[in-house]
């Protein structure tokens, strides 16, 4: 006799369960835990290393990198002096709650004031997946073209901040600022877009900014 | 592009409730794929299938519904449907909207003896 049976149940409902485990960890270590989100090229890695050389002296900051293949990135993170642990996806096109969780246990969480996890390069699959963290950075870049937010909405529209690299390149392209704000705001009415440069310096003191105020909220949920 | 592993998610939660239940056959399996649940259909019902073949239910039927993308405007309460990518109240023209429907990747319900 067949007979129906009704469930419902969101099929990330396992990674949901580990994301909520990891967003406790963090929050009982009060270390703030931001996920970067981005094409691959867009720049994460380079604001990640300019925030350790900038912000290492004042806060204790820490790093997970996630790439298909190579330890390059961390090497890099590692030489701008902070620690970072690689995590190798294969063919992985996000970071999982289950990776992080791995990645997690060489860290003693309760030393570290920041903690930022780079995703894979993409901007369509990362968005998908809550990897427990406190908020989630888009970054993008001029050369990228100015409308990669309509173009990939989920992404910008889960975000909580947007950075814009590499503006030390505006004249070479054909970017123009005021329609990627009005795509940015067209999805996220007030979420802060920085415009800045890694190369140059110019803008960066803001997202620094950005981060300390992040911690502080953080460390308040102790 | 990780429609393999949302398959493989999904399918270790059939076979948990199949046990839970004590199924001995699985007929069909409803899942409900939103629009901007980051799942392409035709690639999950592909992998899918491949899943099930390969099962102790081979002759299992995917039934897949998908489900277009509902926003709520946060100014006037109004939900709509987007066109395209304009995600713009056509009420009030408000630009804060939060999707209601269509972010959902779920197993809706299975059919089993």
């Amino acid at each position: 006799m067949a007979k129906r049976i009704r469930l419902a149940q969101r099929v990330v409902a396992e990674s949901d369960r580990l994301a909520k485990d990891l967003a406790g960890r963090f929050n009982r270590a009060g270390v703030f835990v931001a996920n970067l989100m981005g094409s691959p090229g867009a720049g994460k890695t380079a604001l990640l290393e300019e925030t350790a050389r900038r912000l290492k002296g004042e806060l204790r900051l820490a790093a997970i990198e996630g790439d298909l293949a190579t330890d390059r990135d961390a090497r890099r993170i590692q030489s701008a002096g902070i620690p970072c642990r690689q995590i190798n996806t294969g063919g992985g096109c996000h970071l999982s709650a289950r990776q992080i969780l791995d990645a997690i246990a060489e860290f003693d969480l309760a030393a570290l004031d920041c903690l930022f996890i780079e995703n894979v390069g993409n901007l369509v699959c990362p968005a998908e997946f809550d990897l427990g963290e406190h908020c989630r950075v888009v970054v993008s870049s001029t050369p990228e073209g100015d409308d990669k937010p309509i173009k990939y909405p989920v992404a910008f529209h889960h975000a909580d901040c947007v950075v814009l690299n590499k503006i030390d390149l505006l004249a070479a392209t054909d970017f123009s600022l005021e329609a990627y704000r009005r795509f940015v705001r067209g999805l996220r009415p007030r979420i802060p877009i920085l415009e800045l440069s890694c190369r140059t310096g110019e803008g960066m003191e803001a997202w620094l900014d950005w981060v300390r105020t992040q911690r502080r909220t953080a460390a308040v949920r102790v | 592009m990780h429609e393999v592993a949302l398959a493989q998610a999904l399918w270790r939660q059939v076979v948990s409730e199949m046990a839970r239940h004590e199924g001995r056959r699985l007929l069909a399996l409803d899942v409900v794929v939103g629009a901007w649940s980051g799942a392409d259909p035709e690639s999950l019902e592909f992998a899918l299938g491949l899943l099930i073949a390969d099962s102790r239910w081979p002759d299992a039927r995917v039934r897949l519904r998908r489900e277009p993308l509902a926003l709520v405007c946060c100014a006037c309460g109004r939900e709509f449907q987007p066109e395209e990518l304009n995600l713009v109240c056509p009420g009030c023209g408000g630009l804060d909207v939060d999707p209601v429907r269509g972010r959902e990747l779920r197993l809706e319900s299975l059919e089993i003896e």
